[in-house]
């Protein structure tokens, strides 16, 4: 079945240079709608300040970047931010009440509409209204900043490592969720330093090296690991077509391409 | 009247001078000299200012007791704004609130009728109003300063959900001036119980009745309740204009 794509954010040669380093180097991507696409890569790659672009926290130094085919710069910027919600690397409470908190950016919310938003993310309702965000664990925390990122009811999440900072459960919980509202047919922007779990997450991979984008195609038929840690160094981008389009696309280098076993 | 001290007395006061000078180099505390400069720069500037006072006034008049409260301003917020280094723009921020402090303050004084435009009246107690909103403007500054680097997080979480720097900022704005406030709040609250400030004490030793001076005293008080509070504010929305760009982003702060 071949669906077309929309293009949700497209970056056109975007540098970002702080005192004469280049934390990205012309960067030229189109994300799409619909899907969840994770920019893996390691720290001080450059992922974040990417995200940070889109949601214009941050400003290229060249370039630009386009939200739904418009300059991000043409758009009201808190109008953006609510249609491109980001959630930050270490959640952080605002309030001091977990129905408070879902309701920080959106007030008109009934209780009805806030216990929703707590079982989307798979926190009880009955467990935690009436909390103080602070007695949350680290994952529950994550998730509750979820709930109030879907609270604006926004077109796409931007996360940052939404996972980094949480033990394996509680990471599993977060990444199911997350799943879940892709599936609901939110569209997902995410980095990660942690490829393989960004690679079972996401549908599509961008792999980052020094600002610059080294690796981009379907999470299923990319070799992540490799390519996090054999980074082309001649500036080419190795890009994976969509085996599940192209089921008898030529894969354009020697190693094995999916994490199937290698033949002997 | 008491008598007040002639120069003969002054100089006999200058032998307890000696007597912390002795006790620096008995003990060997290494600040014999700086004593004894500190002294003596105490003594040019007590005597210089004493010569400018006269001078202002005897000639001044409304005008010239304004332009020195206005002098005083600006080397007041000059003091400020160190205190907020890394803000941008932060010498304008704490000048407006320590303008706009002392100018809202002093002027429900004279046009109530409660103090006289007698240079003598205006300029010791316009720059006690210029201090006082010095001091909250200083406090501000810091205090958001210290939010700036410390909730970073947390204005950014905000402002990620679309929410308008005024709201994101909100919380640090408040911290801002209630911690600008407490110390004037906590001295007004014990005055005269633990020290006797300075405006009543200079009148009783001018020879005033005490209940006479205490008066004076209350009005110095509620005036300085009003400047800070005034100056804290004002401040604070300043240094806020400056501190987010016009994408609603945190500007970078120094630590």
């Amino acid at each position: 079945m071949h669906v077309e794509r929309r293009e949700l954010f497209t970056l056109e040669q975007v540098s970002l240079v702080i005192d004469g380093r280049a934390i990205l180097d012309d960067v030229n991507e189109h994300l799409h709608d619909g899907v969840a696409t994770a920019v893996a890569g390691p720290s001080g790659s450059g992922k974040s300040t990417l995200l940070r672009l889109l949601n214009r926290l941050a400003e290229p130094t060249s370039g630009r970047v386009l939200f739904r085919g418009t300059d991000v710069r043409d758009l009201d910027v808190l109008e953006l931010r609510r249609r491109a919600v980001l959630v930050a690397q270490r959640p952080v409470a605002l309030t001091s009440d977990v129905s408070d908190e879902v309701r920080v950016a959106a007030p008109q919310l009934t209780d009805d509409d806030v216990r929703r938003l707590l079982e989307r993310v798979s926190l009880d309702p009955d467990d935690h209204l009436g909390r103080d965000p602070g007695s949350l664990s680290g994952g529950e925390l994550q998730r509750l900043c979820l709930a109030r990122a879907l609270a604006v009811d926004p077109e796409v999440l931007l996360l940052d490592e939404p996972t980094s900072a949480l033990d394996p459960r509680s990471a599993d919980a977060v990444d199911t969720v997350i799943r879940s509202l892709v599936a609901s047919g939110l569209a997902v922007v995410l980095v990660s330093h942690d490829v393989l779990r960004a690679g079972r997450v996401a549908d599509d991979i961008r792999v980052l090296h020094d600002g610059r984008v080294t690796a981009r195609g379907p999470a299923s038929s990319l070799d992540l690991e490799h390519e996090l840690l054999n980074p082309p160094t001649d500036g080419h981008v190795h890009e994976v077509d969509d085996l599940r389009r192209h089921g008898d696309a030529h894969l354009p280098h020697d190693h094995p391409t999916d994490l199937t076993p290698e033949q002997p | 009247m008491t008598t007040i001290p002639s120069w003969a007395a002054v100089a006999v006061s200058g032998l307890l001078v000696l007597v912390a000078v002795a006790i620096a180099s008995w003990q060997r505390l290494g600040i014999s000299r700086e004593i004894v400069v500190a002294a003596l720069r105490a003594l040019v500037q007590l005597v210089a200012i004493g010569a400018v006072l006269a001078w202002l006034f005897a000639h001044a008049g409304l005008a010239g007791a304004l332009a020195w409260v206005l002098a005083m301003t600006f080397v007041a917020a000059n003091e400020s704004r160190r205190r907020g280094q890394g803000i941008p723009r932060a010498y304008r921020s704490a000048l407006v609130g320590i303008l706009v402090g002392t100018a809202s303050t002093l002027g429900v004084l004279v046009v109530g009728g409660v103090i006289s435009t007698q240079p003598q009246v205006l300029i010791p107690i316009g720059g006690m109003v210029v201090s006082g909103s010095m001091q909250a403007a200083s406090l501000t500054l810091s205090s958001l300063r210290r939010s700036a680097i410390d909730n970073r997080p947390a204005v950014e979480a905000a402002l990620s959900l679309g929410l308008p720097a005024h709201q994101a900022f909100a919380r640090e704005m408040r911290t801002a001036v209630r911690t600008a406030l407490i110390p004037t709040v906590d001295s007004t609250r014990v005055v005269g119980l633990i020290s006797l400030p300075g405006t009543m004490t200079g009148l009783i030793i001018a020879g005033v009745d005490p209940l006479q001076a205490i008066r004076y005293q209350i009005i110095v008080m509620y005036m300085l309740l009003a400047a800070w509070a005034v100056s804290a504010l004002v401040t604070a929305r300043m240094a806020q204009g400056a501190m987010f760009d016009d994408a609603q982003r945190l500007v970078p702060v120094a630590a």
